[in-house]
């Protein structure tokens, strides 16, 4: 019994597929794999059009599989496999292009350049994602600006890229240091401000050039200047 | 009486078979997940090496050159089952369980080079989601083996009997299937990070 063969039928033969049609299935995924990789390997299209390429190659190789390995829709009648397999790919098709379109989009929104920049300049990392930040890896001169009676000492700051900027609050208000004009507040190295109790000192890294104004959001009159070059 | 018999037996395979198909679709759909969180994080590296950097190309070609191999070596397999020829079911089988074992040896060898370079799942969530997607890749084709080193240990014991052709056939389908969601891996993780 135990050497017994199963008996093949019409049916079995048509539904399981003959050694051609697995040799088929071979030479077809070979050539598409060896294609999908000559592609990558000798840049002969870029960017969008590459990618695209190469994953339609994946997805054909997958039907070529799929009709010459699997030999889906040759089984018996009524088709309960394939309309299940369709019923996945219907599902595949909603979660994998649902996901990446919202994970793309809250990414957008989460992570504005700002964002990153200000990350990037606590972390000291020099590239996300592989653009540079302008982060500063080290930290060169400190400048000190003293608020004394509602007035910024030294008014205006020279500096250059990668110092550092001390804001010293030594009135009793507390103070909130914009960078902009009042009406156009501006974020400086990705910070918003800076809030300045009473001798607590805060320090920014100046990693942007250019000549920038500050003012003290409740107190208007108190502003000053920053100039940061090269 | 023998026909109606073989009839009950084809349609319990029918049965065995679709839910095995079931069983395969729901799997499927965990590796398109897998697959959405990799496209969402494989570019957060958080200053680390990027897929373009790390990943070889050529190991990625041997890898699924050896495991479409094996796909149709179990291919070719299964029609040696049909036919009841126990000798070549084992030689090609044997054949697959050994490209098999090639190809996760080749995995093997990637990832410990990543984790003795300090790349971890832990290092951040490009690698994160690399080794989940691969990993869980590499062991479903673990598991497949231990199954099919089984089912070729019962074979050679107690020869071809009609459960272990039906064991064998489901077993093929899973190992398609492998090659198939592989063949995205190569394409989307591995050619992908060249684009």
């Amino acid at each position: 019994m135990s050497q017994h063969a199963p008996r093949t039928h019409n049916r079995k033969d048509d539904e399981h597929g003959t050694l051609a049609s697995y040799v088929a299935g071979f030479i077809l995924s070979l050539l598409l794999t060896a294609g999908a990789y000559l592609l990558v390997e000798n840049k002969a299209l870029s960017g969008t059009v590459l990618l695209s390429a190469i994953l339609g190659l994946a997805v054909l190789q997958m039907c070529v599989q799929i009709l010459f390995f699997l030999h889906l829709g040759r089984g018996p009648k009524p088709l309960y496999n394939v309309v299940f397999f369709f019923g996945t790919v219907g599902i595949i098709l909603m979660v994998v292009i649902g996901s990446v379109f919202i994970m793309n989009n809250l990414h957008y929104n989460m992570s504005p350049s700002e964002t990153v920049r200000m990350l990037a300049q606590e972390e000291s990392l020099s590239q996300v994602n592989g653009n540079k930040t302008g982060a500063c890896q080290e930290t060169h001169e400190n400048h000190r600006v003293t608020i004394n009676r509602g007035r910024a000492t030294p008014y205006q700051v020279k500096a250059k890229l990668c110092d550092t900027l001390t804001f010293i609050n030594e009135d009793t208000d507390l103070r909130d240091i914009a960078f902009g004009p009042h009406d156009d507040h501006k974020n400086y190295g990705g910070e918003a401000g800076v809030s300045l109790r009473t001798a607590y000192p805060k320090t920014i890294t100046l990693n942007e050039t250019g000549t920038f104004s500050y003012h003290d959001d409740l107190e208007l009159s108190m502003t000053g200047t920053f100039t940061v070059v090269e | 009486m023998v026909k109606h018999h073989e009839s009950h037996e084809e349609a319990a395979n029918d049965r065995v078979m679709f839910g095995f198909w079931v069983y395969l679709m729901s799997d499927l759909l965990m590796f398109s997940i897998l697959f959405a969180v990799y496209a969402v994080l494989s570019k957060n590296t958080l200053d680390g090496p990027t897929g373009r950097e790390i990943f070889s190309r050529p190991l990625a070609l041997a890898e699924t050159l050896i495991l479409l191999t094996s796909s149709f070596t179990s291919g070719v397999g299964m029609i040696a089952a049909r036919k009841g020829n126990k000798q070549q079911v084992l030689g090609w089988f044997s054949a697959t369980f050994l490209l098999g074992a090639a190809f996760l040896v080749l995995e093997m060898k990637e990832f410990t080079e990543f984790i003795s370079e300090g790349h971890t799942i832990s290092t951040n969530a490009f690698f994160s989601s690399f080794f989940a997607l691969v990993g869980t890749h590499g062991l479903h084709i673990i598991s497949a083996l231990l199954w099919l080193g089984l089912i070729l240990i019962f074979i050679m014991k107690r020869g071809l009997t009609t459960s272990m052709v039906r064991k064998l056939s489901l077993l093929s389908l899973f190992w398609h299937f492998l090659d198939i969601v592989w063949i995205f891996i190569f394409t989307f993780v591995y050619l992908r990070a060249f684009v």
